[in-house]
């Protein structure tokens, strides 16, 4: 995505377009009510003409039909001004809806893989600002074309008819106008983003100040702090005064041009109505039709402006969209079959980036209810193994099979249902606790929350809750300490009762007495299941039955603690490290 | 645990609610203003000028069309050639001085707001880290830059069309009434009715946009948090539940904002009717009027030339209320925080604390934060330089507090804390924290490159002195291996390093600022043993010929320390080294039993 080719406009303006094909009938009827309001306003003009034109003649028994005309034109042009207006604005939040449910479809099916290259704030704006653009262009954009091209075209033909000289008066001015406003949107739009770029540059260095305030008063960096700050701050001055200039000169010369064909109309159309060549109402009809081009003209100049920029966004989120979905289920792809939860690797090979293998040639196999302890150094692929058996990765030889069954021919949702993950950052959701924990089976009852929640010693904290199982956390709402949040992901996991457990470093960031206590929830956890451990503490790695010993993406040695202890250097070195605390501990306590 | 007051992200898109009125904060609010336009008076006064020349020019076209058609109607060509002219100086004028109002209110507007960005940072810089902590990052980060660009919008775009629209409307009607008073009355009929309507539409919008607001701001906490949770979404199949989520938050998005799509279009078809029927009056009336030699076409056709620009600022100005008020309660939210003073200020007359020792004593120290509870309750300690102490306790005990009172974030309550016999209250606060060296939990970095990060608290240092405090700690060898060195960029907090790799940065960046007292916070979670290997190392090297506190959870410290200090419900209950502690067999003991349990 990052290394996008260079847009192909065409293209993607026309497939941003099939966004509205379920709405082809609202958007005529759209159009139609549009381009119906700019006709009752130029008839509305030309009755004007006819009211001068009897004045001037002072022929009143027309009068009172031309204003009555008048009054119901407008009373016509307000209710097609309603109609376009709920029409089209229900379709462009329909339209708008429709992207933003396809862009967040595709998102929930890309694979571990595409979030580890790309960063939430990116996403974020393809989701946001990006699907915006394409919204005011899908939504009003194209309507307001329509309107635009109907009234220069309606006004141009009227005109003409009327006298064609003073027509070319009016028409000469159409392209200049295009021009500028074109020039002005194109100009501007640069600008207006770098400013933007600059204000965000800004609230970044005002963030990291103010998340890192204890660091900065502790070295009392205040003074260099402020004038990075300012630096920074000057820069949007900088750029927004450069933007404001070319606003300066744009703006008062786009009124300026039209102002220059009035000029032009009042000279030659004077002359030409005291020669009695044109009529008073034709020449106050020229005015009046010329105040009726210049607002279509500019926005025809911004509107091409406007569609090249959503289509530059559609881009955007069509790369999203059109991403390669390199996990998916294979066609006819079965359920997991029932069974224990073996786990085999076999001669597995496997890399982030092709050409740099993590995992070499890997045959290992985990028996079904036995828990397993995966250490060795950060960065020997500890977490790469553990991934590939719930399809997070895939491996690009070997094959990796949970009871029996190769993990790329089964269905994603049933292998995965079958496996609980608890990471070493548990991330909680902005939802109630109980949501929370049950997050993986939605349809969990309290008893089966609570009882998870207490096989996770959670159930005491969670009660002392201001609103209990009830409490919002996270983002909007408590925050929990780090153990706290750890407990709720392994109750989460363990109310799905799955056959195979992964806990990857998942007490790393708890202090030792907090770690005691979640040790005796995942004690309970990996009851009956087949576990696999990643852990740096000899206390979390006791928990298992077996060691592996991974190095440089091989698996170097296998066996029970006593085992290992004698032929593992790694383990010995683990081992030594908290026996050694243990030991000491223990005499001296003892 | 903190307890987060829940929908802080939305309170900021809401705030557009003001129920202040009243005359002294009126005041205020204009006194914040002015003194920020003061330095500016020359150009503010100068894009006022424009502004009235520029408003005043604009009002000239449509009277002079109507002029023309007088004369051409009675043939008389004489006057054409000057009233032309006199199209193009106003048309000139027009462009001249639109270029200087633009030009001159967005530069006086920027510029107050970058002064003021500047203000606020700057008292931000001067806040107590009690400030910080009573507030979330997120609405303190707000106030610089949400509330600030809510002012821009008033600054810049809202008081240049507030005046333009008001002097368009106001300058309209006096001509209009200058033309000919019967008909400008008649014409004008329609504004109460307009009034009415407008009224209607600004009571109902701002409850409207408020609503889109509020669910746009959810839409986006809820995708924000699915994609940044999407690993664990998938790991869970909630795909489709998650989708049928985002559904229903975007749907209730759609629907509110449906509602000002209904309200808007009732109200710009009546606002456009009205004006046609201020059309119809000039027509019907007015040509009554002229048929009767009242008033001349050309003062109709003046007439309706002005009633086009006459509904164009009624419109603009029903829009710009919603502006005003946010950029009110912005405005109430920057002086409140402005008016926000240090907890711990530096006593007028305070002496830059001499270069010290590092003997510390607690005499008697008391403490609570703000007006909650007292966390400490008579604190005595006495450290000699170059000791290593160890505080040790459960959570909320009181060692941070400890910590945080040696560094004189906070000020005691009663007692006092003295570094080489001087209360550190008579010191300027940077003497004393040029000479600290603190080591916050999990090492704090910033966005920027290593050496920046390692220099951070002497920037000055030379990029030898960088690599020599890397080494000293045992930083050299991955920095080195990092793509450029010293000069790759770390990213958001140091984004890019693992946790172990943050902390020796931490550390070489306390080891470089060379500090004769050194606080350290020490990280609870573990990382792989070659890594806790290293940080050990780093730790005793850093602790070297220096007085350190350090709030420790690793075992090896605490047994490695001088001095251990075990604190309960803000009490010193221990005090001594491992050896004495254990054989006294008293609260530590119990305490290193669970430590020992654990390892």
């Amino acid at each position: 995505m990052a290394d996008a080719p260079a847009p192909r406009y065409r293209t993607t303006f026309f497939r941003l377009l099939t966004f509205l094909r379920p709405y082809k009938l609202s958007m005529i009827v759209s159009v139609v009510l549009a381009i119906a309001s700019q006709a009752a306003a130029l008839g509305a003009i030309l009755l004007t003409r006819s009211v001068v034109s009897a004045l001037n003649h002072d022929n009143l028994d027309e009068l009172p039909r031309l204003v009555g005309l008048v009054l119901a034109l407008g009373a016509g042009r307000a209710l097609a001004l309603a109609g376009r207006r709920l029409i089209a604005g229900k379709q462009a939040l329909q339209v708008e809806m429709d992207v933003r449910q396809a862009v967040y479809a595709k998102l929930v099916r890309l694979s571990f893989g595409f979030y580890d290259r790309h960063q939430t704030g990116q996403l974020m704006s393809r989701a946001t600002v990006d699907l915006q653009a394409v919204r005011f262009f899908l939504g009003y954009g194209l309507i307001f074309f329509f309107q635009h091209v109907f009234t220069v075209l309606g006004v141009g033909i009227v005109v003409f008819i009327i006298s064609w000289k003073l027509a070319l008066i009016v028409v000469a001015i159409a392209p200049l106008l295009i021009a500028v406003a074109y020039r002005y949107s194109h100009v501007s739009h640069p600008l207006l983003r770098d400013v933007q770029q600059k204000m965000a540059d800004v609230a970044t260095v005002a963030e990291e100040n103010i998340v890192g305030v204890h660091v900065v008063k502790s070295f009392a960096q205040e003074q260099a702090e402020l004038r990075k700050f300012e630096n920074r701050s000057e820069q949007v001055f900088a750029q927004s005064v450069q933007a404001n200039r070319q606003r300066a000169l744009y703006i008062p010369l786009l009124s300026f041009l039209p102002l220059l064909s009035q000029a032009a109309i009042l000279l030659v159309g004077g002359h030409m109505v005291a020669r009695g060549t044109l009529s008073l109402g034709d020449f106050v009809a020229f005015n009046l039709f010329l105040a009726m081009l210049v607002t279509p003209l500019r926005a025809l100049g911004m509107w091409i402006g406007q569609a090249q920029r959503a289509t530059a966004s559609g881009e955007r989120i069509f790369q999203v969209i059109d991403e390669h979905e390199d996990i998916r289920d294979v066609s006819g792809a079965r359920e997991l079959p029932a069974g224990p939860g073996a786990v085999t690797f076999e001669r597995v090979t496997f890399g982030y980036d092709a050409d740099r293998p993590v995992l070499r040639n890997v045959d290992l196999e985990l028996r079904p209810g036995r828990s397993v302890a995966l250490i060795g150094h950060t960065g020997a692929g500890k977490t790469s193994l553990a991934a590939l058996i719930p399809r997070f990765y895939d491996a690009q030889q070997g094959r990796v099979l949970v009871d029996g069954a190769d993990v790329r021919e089964l269905s994603l949702t049933s292998l995965r249902r079958e496996i609980g993950v608890i990471a070493q950052d548990a991330f909680l959701f902005s939802a109630t606790v109980r949501e929370n924990i049950a997050f993986g089976r939605i349809d969990a009852t309290d008893e089966e929350v609570e009882r998870a929640a207490q096989l996770a010693q959670a159930h005491e904290f969670i009660e002392a809750l201001p609103d209990g199982y009830e409490t919002v956390i996270g983002e909007r709402g408590i925050t929990l300490s780090g153990g706290q949040r750890q407990r709720i992901a392994i109750a989460r996991a363990i109310v799905i009762d799955p056959r195979i457990l992964i806990l990857d470093d998942a007490t790393a960031s708890v202090d030792a007495t907090t770690e005691a206590r979640i040790r005796d929830g995942l004690r309970e956890a990996m009851r009956d299941r087949t576990t696999i451990i990643i852990a740096h503490r000899l206390s979390t790695i006791a928990l298992a039955d077996e060691v592996v010993v991974v190095e440089e993406g091989r698996v170097v040695a296998r066996g029970t603690h006593t085992e290992l202890a004698a032929t593992n250097g790694v383990y010995r070195e683990i081992r030594e490290h908290g026996l050694l605390e243990r030991v000491l501990g223990e005499e001296e306590v003892a | 645990m903190r307890v987060h007051q829940p929908g802080g992200h939305l309170s900021r898109a809401r705030g557009a609610e003001v129920d202040d009125w009243s005359w002294r904060r009126t005041k205020r609010r204009l006194g914040t203003l002015y003194r920020l336009a003061r330095p500016y008076r020359a150009r503010t006064a100068l894009a006022l000028i424009s502004l009235l020349g520029a408003t005043a020019v604009a009002l000239a076209p449509p009277y002079l069309v109507g002029l023309t058609v007088d004369h051409v109607q009675g043939g008389d060509t004489s006057q054409l050639p000057l009233l032309v002219g006199a199209f193009l100086v106003v048309g000139v004028l027009g462009v001249g001085l639109g270029y200087a109002q633009t030009y001159y209110t967005g530069w006086t507007g920027e510029r107050m707001l970058a002064d003021l960005r500047r203000i606020v940072f700057g008292h931000l810089q001067r806040l107590s880290l009690g400030f910080y902590e009573r507030n979330r990052a997120g609405v303190i980060i707000s106030r610089l830059t949400n509330d600030v660009e809510a002012l821009d919008q008033l600054v810049t775009d809202g008081v240049t069309s507030l005046v333009q629209n008001t002097l368009i409307l106001a300058g309209s009607v006096g001509v209009l009434f200058f033309l000919d008073w019967r008909l400008a009355l008649a014409t004008l009929t329609v504004i109460p009715l307009m009034a009415l309507a407008t009224a209607w539409f600004r009571k109902r919008s701002g409850r409207a946009y408020r609503g889109v607001r509020e669910t746009l701001g959810a839409l986006t906490a809820t995708l924000a948090e699915d994609i940044a949770g999407m690993r664990v979404l998938q790991s869970f199949t909630r795909e489709r539940p998650a989708q049928d989520n985002f559904r229903e938050v975007a749907d209730t998005y759609r629907v509110s904002n449906m509602q000002t799509v209904s309200l808007n279009g009732v109200y710009f078809p009546v606002v456009d009717f009205l004006s046609t029927m201020a059309t119809v009056v000039v027509l019907g009336y007015g040509g009554w009027l002229a048929s009767n030699g009242d008033v001349s076409i050309g003062t109709l056709v003046a007439f309706l030339g002005y009633l086009t620009n006459f509904f164009d600022p009624v419109q603009q100005l029903s829009q710009l209320y919603n502006t005003f008020l946010s950029a009110v309660a912005a405005l109430d939210k920057i002086t409140d925080l402005l008016d926000e003073e240090p907890e711990v200020s530096d006593r007028p007359g305070a002496v830059d604390l001499p270069s010290i020792r590092g003997d510390v004593a607690f005499e008697e120290v008391r403490f609570a934060y703000g007006r909650g509870p007292e966390v400490l309750h008579g604190i005595d300690l006495d450290v000699a330089a170059g000791t290593t102490v160890a505080l040790v306790g459960h959570t909320g005990a009181g060692k941070s507090t400890i910590a945080k009172l040696l560094a004189r974030f906070y000020d005691p309550t009663a007692g006092r804390i003295t570094i080489d016999g001087v209360d550190l209250r008579e010191v300027s606060q940077e003497s004393l924290r040029r000479q600290l060296g603190i080591v916050p939990q999990e090492g704090f970095l910033f966005a920027g490159s290593v050496a920046d990060n390692i220099a951070f608290g002497r920037p000055a240092a030379t990029h030898d002195e960088i690599v020599a405090a890397a080494r000293v700690v045992g930083a050299d060898d991955f920095i080195a291996r990092l793509e450029h060195g010293y000069d790759t960029e770390l990213g958001e907090r140091g984004s890019r390093l693992s946790l172990g790799q943050r902390q020796l940065v931490a550390f070489s960046r306390a080891l470089l600022a060379d500090p004769r007292i050194l606080i350290l916070d020490e990280a609870t979670s573990s990382v792989d043993i070659g890594t806790e290997r290293k940080i050990e190392q780093a730790l005793r090297r850093l602790l070297h010929g220096r007085t350190a506190f350090i709030i420790a959870h690793r075992l090896s410290t605490i047994r490695d320390a001088d001095l251990i200090v075990v604190l309960e419900h803000g009490l010193v209950v221990e005090q001594g080294t491992h050896e004495d502690l254990l054989a006294a067999g008293g609260r530590y003991r119990s305490l290193y039993g669970d430590w020992v349990e654990a390892a």
